[in-house]
């Protein structure tokens, strides 16, 4: 009975001491963040851990990079604050306001994924921080009406995507029988739903098919899909399972080939006989324009590979630190300012093209690659 | 009937099957002998899997290994099974065995603690990108039976083969050595049999080691078979081979092979039929829900399962 | 006039051993404890609920009070699960669908998406009654199962509604409902987390009265002897399958409630909300306060949460990880000059290593160190810091770090074998030492995974040292 008061005690004093440390340190009211440009931190928000780990670890290594890069050509001495979001909207609303009561963080390099926007946009909002995401695409972020008035992307959304997908599909490969498949999580389904009606229209035969997003095994799903089927979509973020959806197809003989959606994109993992992936641009894997970069990325990061949604946090992180930069030109900066500065972007992005923005935070004028892969090798087509 | 879709749904089903069959027998054999839900098997399998991988790129890697094929896959099943299994040893060692006394639930909690550790200790040391062993570049695709409606490759045979002899070793020792007469001794009375002079304790290591090392067997072929591994795979192989132990009755050996066999072929025909079954209202996407609610009625109607013998509590 | 017997002075050996439980009842401990358990409940309950109450008026910052939500949601949560879980004996491990039920059912009264807009005093009991209900369907297997039978089909169960949630249209799948609409009680509408707070902390006030007074009735006496054995119950006449459908039923319609809190808080509801990692959190909350126990329960959520929000912050996460050390260290060594021994070994070791080292072979201190907090400046030159052990995202760039790691966990397990109290504490020296080197280059570069690597480290450390929880009582288990 003594040793249960004593532990109580302990856990009594240990909270206690766990919420003061807490407390202390961050009791000042968050207001506008003035005057210290010469530090300032960029706050990343994704998963780091989970079964999505990969989407936002990548993401994280190439925010480093670019900030590392930029600090060393420019003087500045700008920070990256990790924030994970296991992918979880409670959790991404917990760092999000871990964010916003921060006072050195000035912009959001995020979130990673749509539904993690969703929950924080008008939170942002009401702290004019603002949001530059490198991965979140669907498209009910910007449309109708700018929700989240902060909120800004480097990618195209979904809108643009799934019309490319099927404008080839059905355009060019001229498929009358084609499998789609989603992954059960937000990015894959609506753009699913979206490849799906847009064939549909065009008089193709769609058959849908689901897989969750952590499975490695779609044997079952090939053997439903039926002999006539030429092209089967897959919407889904790991690049491996698109392999292996394409290895499998192979080993029970039927004639459907893959076609990958920007998150099967990785020429390293997907490697089919023979298919097809969608990727946003700037794509650097095969640009000559990029070759400095990529070598200096694989330099920096002992080669991990990388497939579509790091290089384009690295460009949202370069879009923040310009904006910030220039918002700081006269000596003060508030979160506001730096919100209106990265509105005004138009800097070169990572292979010549310009970025900038629309009213409603989209990209202005990135198009969707389309390339064929070749026994493992990538060649452009449309 | 379209056959050709029947006869391909059975060989998935078998690999499928084989894969959970041995992960259940881990699953069974623990609780047969401690009454305890090992939660953290599914990790060792990771572990398992990511040993082969390493062990496949300190060999040259899929593309150019230094070694025949056949002798680098025995390789990658044998250092995965001696890994796990001292894996396995320790966990019971460090997470279970203090806890013997304690209430049931304390050991489960800590098994979880386990799961978390392995989980993210490999996300920590290798990172959370998926890792592929590239199987396809040892042994193309195609290379297989192709006969008539059967297109089977050669490593989902190697797979069903390898997880056979692991199971008749398994069903040999249990029913005819020392060892295995003291393993299911123990299992029937714990007290009993340390008042009959067999070494309770040695015994339990011995059977947390074969469970953990067949689970790391499993997870070799695997990653084999299906060729990305990355550190949170061990969940549903875990999930389905628990299910497997359950349904076949757990505590029972042959009930475990039976059981991931049902599992695996469920699995797979729930895929491939249910859009027929409901006459095109679900899709695949609910498979899992049929599955889960035929396991719901399979308990309610049997819940020993099937080689199972009902609990009789001795007043 | 009185027929006592004429006082006897009391000296003796045997007086001495009869008056034991006289002496002890005059310590201090044990009359603070008769105090507390003699206090009338409601004094009891006030000071239960004045540290929370107390909470918003010491923080300022939004975040923590998102913080303090999300503890007050957990609280709930746990006292829920402990009905069947602590009182009962139940393994009920579909317990978060019936929270994820009664946050969309309230998005299905109060949200755009369904057109609807009911007020919380409405809202709130019919969802408490749903969801209730609902558990009383889940338990209806128990009649057929028991033990670890039932615990699976709840598991079943759980994963269903999952599935259910992902993939049905009506439930808008993975992208969920994110345009609930505010708590609106009695025609005011709650806007600010403040006001979201106080809403919390009534319902955990009510929840915590309702259950008190159950566990004190002879509901509560019931579930008690059930727990204890099931079989004497029945032949008891206790109604056995009754009283464990109305374990089912309040856990549910307790963490209905709460999901009816949570779904206007959050403003969406996601399907990746309810899952199995919840589950696991909430366990562990039940089990290290002490299953059974109201208290313990409530301070196992609120030490849980506190422990991950320190530990989400790379700078806080380092006082944390050595004032851990530290504290384990001096409570756990006897005697107690000893752990100031070690600790001074340890620094002594780790200068002289650092210095050897440093000559040795410069590259071993020259890395670039990740940690931000002031701990981590002053350890920097005391810990080694290899070069280029990890590459600048944290990953190990080659056997060094990872054998070091595994070496670590190896070097601890293998400590607490060492049997000589002289041979351990020698041990424990290089020992910290290499746990500070792998914390400072490893731990600290992958901060989110460093964060449940010690989680899992501590659950399995917790349970071993004390498997009651911090407030349970010590129970034999007859196999």
């Amino acid at each position: 009975m003594r040793r249960g008061l004593i532990a109580a005690a302990i856990a009594v004093l240990a909270s206690a001491a766990v919420v003061t440390a807490a407390v202390a340190k961050t009791s000042e009211p968050a207001g506008l963040a003035k005057a210290d440009c010469t530090s300032s931190t960029l706050g990343f928000m994704g998963p780091l851990t989970g079964p999505a780990g990969f989407l936002g670890q990548e993401q994280l290594s190439w925010l480093r990079f670019g900030v590392l890069r930029y600090n060393t050509a420019s003087g500045t001495k700008f920070k990256v604050a990790p924030g994970d979001t296991q992918l979880k909207s409670p959790v991404a609303l917990t760092v999000g306001r871990k964010f916003a009561a921060d006072d050195n963080i000035w912009a959001i390099i995020g979130v990673s994924e749509s539904q993690g926007n969703v929950v924080t946009g008008n939170l942002f909002e009401k702290n004019d921080l603002v949001m530059v995401s490198g991965s979140a695409t669907r498209t009910t972020l910007t449309t109708p009406g700018r929700p989240y008035k902060t909120f800004f992307r480097v990618v195209p959304n979904d809108s643009v995507q799934g019309p490319t997908i099927v404008k080839y599909v059905s355009g060019n490969l001229k498929a009358k029988n084609v499998v789609v498949i989603d992954s059960q999580d937000d990015y894959s389904v609506p753009l699913a739903q979206g490849v799906t009606r847009g064939l549909r229209a065009r008089g193709a035969k769609v058959a849908r098919e689901s897989v969750s997003a952590d499975d490695t095994d779609f044997s079952s799903i090939v053997a439903n899909v039926e002999s006539n089927v030429t092209v089967v979509v897959f919407a889904t973020q790991v690049a491996s399972a698109a392999n292996t959806l394409s290895n499998q197809l192979r080993e029970q003989g039927k004639k459907a080939i893959v076609f990958g959606t920007d998150g099967a994109y990785s020429p390293s993992q997907f490697k089919p006989k023979s298919g097809y992936v969608s990727v946003f641009g700037p794509d650097l894997h095969f640009d000559p324009a990029a070759r400095k970069l990529v070598r200096e990325y694989n330099t920096y990061s002992k080669n991990r590979p990388f497939g579509s949604f790091g290089p384009a946090t690295y460009m949202a992180g370069l879009v923040a630190m310009t904006a910030i930069t220039k918002a700081c030109a006269d000596g003060e900066a508030d979160r506001a300012e730096i919100t209106k500065a990265v509105g005004g972007t138009n800097i070169p992005s990572i292979i010549g093209k310009n970025i900038t923005f629309t009213r409603s935070g989209d990209v202005k004028g990135v198009d969707f690659l389309i390339y064929r892969v070749t026994n493992g090798k990538y060649s452009p087509v449309g | 009937m379209d056959w050709d879709k029947i006869v391909q749904l059975l060989v998935n089903g078998v690999t499928l099957g084989s894969v959970y069959a041995l992960v259940a027998l881990g699953f069974s054999m623990v609780y047969g002998i401690l009454k305890l839900l090992n939660l953290a098997h599914g990790d060792v399998l990771m572990v398992g899997a990511f040993i082969g991988w390493g062990i496949l790129g300190w060999l040259g890697g899929a593309q150019d290994p230094s070694v025949a094929v056949w002798l680098l896959l025995v390789l990658m099943v044998l250092a995965a099974m001696a890994g796990c299994g001292v894996l396995g040893v320790a966990i019971e060692r460090f997470a279970y065995r203090p806890l013997r006394r304690a209430p049931r639930i304390a050991p489960l909690i800590s098994a979880l603690g386990v799961s978390f550790f392995i989980q993210n200790t490999v996300l920590l040391l290798y990172g959370a990108n998926f890792r592929s062993y590239d199987t396809v570049d040892l042994v193309d695709v195609e290379v297989g039976i192709h006969w008539g409606p059967l297109n089977v490759w050669v490593i989902r045979l190697v797979v069903i083969g390898a997880a056979l002899v692991m199971m008749v070793a398994l069903w040999l020792l249990v029913t005819r050595t020392r060892l295995g007469k003291a393993m299911r001794a123990t299992a029937f009375d714990r007290e009993a049999a340390a008042m009959m002079g067999i070494d309770v304790d040695r015994v339990i290591v011995k059977t947390f080691f074969i469970g953990s090392a067949l689970a790391g067997a499993a997870g070799v072929l695997v990653g084999l078979v299906f060729g990305q591994i990355n550190h949170f795979m061990g969940f549903n192989y875990g999930l389905k081979g628990f299910t497997a132990a359950v349904v076949g009755g757990i505590g029972s050996i042959p009930g475990a092979m039976f059981g991931g066999l049902f599992i695996g072929l469920a699995d797979a025909f729930s895929v491939g039929y249910i859009e027929d079954f409901t006459r095109g209202r679900l899709g695949s996407a609910f498979s899992d829900l049929v599955l889960f609610l035929i396991l719901i009625v399979f308990m309610l109607v049997r819940p020993q399962g099937i080689f199972g013998k009902p609990e009789v509590k001795k007043v | 006039m009185s027929t006592q017997p004429p006082e006897q002075p009391r000296i003796g050996r045997d007086e001495w051993v009869a008056s034991a439980a006289e002496r002890r009842a005059r310590t201090v401990a044990s009359r603070v404890q008769d105090a507390v358990e003699g206090a009338p409940a409601a004094a009891k309950l006030v000071v239960f609920a004045l540290p929370f109450a107390a909470f918003p008026l010491l923080v300022d910052s939004q975040y923590l009070m998102q913080v303090g939500i999300d503890t007050l949601i957990f609280v709930l949560l746990a006292l829920g699960l402990n009905v069947a879980v602590g009182w009962v004996g139940l393994l009920d491990l579909g317990f978060v669908a019936f929270f994820g039920l009664g946050a969309y059912l309230y998005a299905a009264l109060a949200s755009e998406y369904a057109g609807r807009d009911w007020e919380a005093q409405f809202a709130i009991p019919l969802i408490a009654v749903a969801v209730a209900a609902t558990g009383f369907l889940l338990g209806l297997p128990s009649r057929r199962l028991v033990g670890d039978y039932l615990a699976i089909v709840t598991l079943f169960f759980l994963q269903i509604w999952l599935v259910v949630l992902i993939n049905a249209s009506f439930t808008r799948g993975p992208n969920g409902i994110s345009d609930i609409l505010p708590l609106e009680l009695f025609g005011r509408q709650v806007t600010s987390l403040d006001g979201y707070f106080y809403v919390a902390l009534a319902a955990l006030v009510a929840t915590v009265s309702v259950l008190y007074l159950l566990n004190q009735s002879r509901t509560g006496r019931a579930w008690r002897a059930l727990r204890e054995d099931e079989l004497a119950a029945e032949l008891m006449t206790m109604p056995v399958n009754r009283l464990k459908l109305m374990a089912f039923a309040v856990g549910a319609g307790v963490a209905g409630v709460t999901g009816a809190i949570y779904a206007p808080v959050q403003g969406a509801v996601f399907p990746a909300s309810f899952d199995l990692v919840l589950l696991i959190t909430l366990y562990a909350m039940v089990v290290l306060g002490g299953a059974g126990s109201l208290v313990g329960v409530t301070v196992g959520a609120v030490l849980i949460n506190a422990s991950l929000e320190a530990l989400r912050d790379p700078s806080d996460a380092s006082w944390l990880f050595y004032g851990v050390i530290v504290v384990a260290l001096v409570v756990m060594l006897r005697p107690r000059w000893l752990s100031p021994v070690v600790l001074g070994g340890t620094v002594v070791f780790g200068l002289v290593a650092h210095e050897l080292a440093g000559q040795w072979r410069p590259s071993l201190v020259a890395g670039t160190p990740f940690g931000e907090a002031r701990i981590d400046e002053l350890v920097e030159s005391w810990v080694l810091l290899p070069q280029d052990l990890v590459t600048p995202d944290g990953l190990p760039t080659g056997a060094m770090g990872r054998l070091a790691y595994i070496g670590l966990i190896a070097a601890v397990l293998g400590l607490t074998l060492v049997r000589s109290r002289l041979w351990r504490s020698i041990g424990l020296v290089p020992v910290l030492y290499l746990a500070a080197c792998v914390w400072e280059n490893m731990l600290l570069a992958q901060p989110a995974v460093a964060r449940f690597v010690l989680i899992g480290a501590m659950l399995v450390a917790l349970m071993a040292v004390r498997p009651q929880g911090l407030f349970g009582r010590q129970r034999v288990e007859f196999a």
